[in-house]
């Protein structure tokens, strides 16, 4: 069955320059461009990378740190543009899922709701009419108008995802890091609340350190090393092979 | 349709980060949000009895200065927030989809907020002044609202000339000191040699505070030339701002 790729990416490389010598003043430029000192070197986040995601699928990005995951998600959420290469995403139906994006620490339980749901993008009349879900959720009734700032971070995090997750489920959903929350029963809870938003038919991309998480959700996996896609495929044998190189 | 919905999801976002500004600002006070009013109405009394005597030839010196000093505070404060916003809010600028201009504007808008609590203060020192009411103080907001634009537009250009150049903080701290002393707020213009008026009459911030004067003390409209810097400053600056943030917009990414 021949199908139309959801998410597109074709040769994409993401460049950044990065300043050899670091100016750090006015000064110290002027001084540099005197000197004609004012290198750059280049650097890739990313380097031809291409695969793509057809409907349906739920994909694991995997790799170490600074490999560039988050960059590659920042490319499809439209955060960045690539340098060179094309992507190709419907971006309205792109949802990135951070957890606490502009919390406010001295503000109180309830005004963050607000805050964060205003930034992620939803309206007054939605928070209204979900905000008793989303404490709910977040197991924090009695606390919300006390000053996050003396919040455990535990419950921090809880509420970050109750309220990144309170929306009907967009069609592209981007996970970053977001299934590690909590303790163990509310990371049961909420892999739960992910496993439904996966079943009602979105398409999802995960990046996790945890290979255990992209085995148990992932349909396929993608391996990127030093911004090269390293290998494509079962999740099983890709974190196989990404656990191999560690030893 | 689908625009308005979005433009007032932004007018939202905007509404909460201005008041996440504002109770940031008196969070660990148990006055809290009355300090907005009670802070100017005191240190407008302190001013008018220290600078009251400086030039009593000066009618109604007190208000003269409150006024001029209102003008500049609201200035200040707004480019000076604004400053920093894009470099503050860079985890979120990274991860959300909204437009950057929401960042400058935002700080702005928490500034202007905050003008309007010492405006009540400023209304108080002018009962208090038995400044005799009149029609043209309903010309003020005309004067603030291009006030406002012009600094709107100058926040857009500090905004991402700090992203790429920090420095750019402390020199422009000294140029306000600069520019305050050249703004005529606490002494008459007309007591400077005459090279120096003329500089003073080229000063947008200071044209903002004679149009205000005009129309708060002496009971006039502001003089068409006034009028005519007025809108050409505001609208120009805040023209020059919007379309120099379009062109950097996405280069200040990388820099973050």
């Amino acid at each position: 069955m021949e199908q139309k790729p959801i998410i597109s990416i074709e040769n994409v490389s993401m460049k950044f320059k990065v300043a050899e010598e670091q100016s750090s003043s006015l000064k110290e430029f002027l001084i540099r461009v005197l000197e004609g000192k004012n290198k750059y070197r280049e650097f890739y986040a990313l380097k031809e990378v291409s695969f793509q995601v057809y409907h349906g699928e739920v994909i694991g990005i995997i790799g170490t740190n600074g490999s560039g995951k988050s960059t590659l998600l920042k490319l499809v959420a439209g955060a960045l543009e690539p340098s060179e290469g094309r992507i190709e995403v419907d971006q309205d139906k792109v949802q990135l899922l951070t957890l606490g994006t502009g919390f406010d620490m001295e503000l109180t339980g309830r005004e963050n709701v607000y805050l964060n749901g205003a930034i992620i993008g939803y309206s007054k009349e939605y928070i209204d009419e979900k905000y008793e879900d989303i404490v709910r959720f977040a197991e924090l009734e009695g606390f919300m108008e006390e000053k996050v700032k003396n919040f455990s971070s535990g419950m921090v995090s809880r509420l970050g995802f109750a309220i990144a997750t309170a929306r009907e489920t967009p069609e592209i959903l981007i996970l970053d890091e977001v299934l590690s929350v909590g303790d163990m029963f509310f990371r049961q809870k909420s892999e739960k609340r992910i496993q439904e938003m996966i079943h009602s038919g979105s398409t999802v991309l995960i990046v996790s350190h945890s290979s255990d998480v992209i085995i148990k959700n992932c349909s396929r996996a993608v391996w990127i090393e030093k911004g090269v896609v390293r290998q494509i495929g079962e999740p099983k044998e890709v974190c196989k092979a990404y656990k191999n190189m560690g030893e | 349709m689908e625009q308005i919905k979005q433009l007032r999801q932004y007018g939202f976002v905007i509404r909460q980060l201005v008041s996440r500004e504002i109770k940031r600002k008196y969070t660990r006070s148990y006055l809290g949000i009355l300090w907005s009013v009670l802070n100017p109405l005191m240190s407008m009394a302190v001013m008018s009895m220290v600078f009251s005597t400086m030039f009593q030839r000066v009618e109604n010196y007190s208000v003269y200065f409150l006024t001029g000093n209102i003008i500049w505070q609201l200035f200040t404060g707004a480019t000076n927030a604004a400053m920093a916003s894009l470099v503050d809010n860079k985890s979120l600028l990274i991860k959300v989809k909204l437009p950057k201009v929401i960042f400058p504007l935002s700080r702005v808008g928490a500034a202007f907020v905050n003008f309007l609590y010492t405006f009540i203060a400023y209304l108080l020192m002018l009962v208090v002044f038995r400044i005799k009411p009149s029609v043209t103080m309903l010309f003020f907001p005309v004067v603030a609202l291009f006030l406002l634009l012009f600094c709107i537009g100058i926040s857009y250009l500090l905004s991402i000339i700090y992203v790429f150049f920090g420095d750019i903080k402390h020199l422009y701290s000294v140029l306000l000191t600069l520019w305050m002393y050249c703004s005529a707020i606490f002494y008459p213009v007309d007591s400077t040699p005459e090279f120096v008026q003329r500089m003073i009459l080229e000063n947008p911030v200071y044209n903002f505070i004679a149009c205000a004067r005009n129309c708060m003390i002496y009971q006039t409209l502001p003089s068409f030339g006034q009028l005519l810097r007025m809108v050409i400053w505001g609208l120009g600056c805040y023209a020059i701002g919007r379309i120099v943030f379009a062109e950097f917009q996405n280069r200040i990414m990388q820099e973050l």
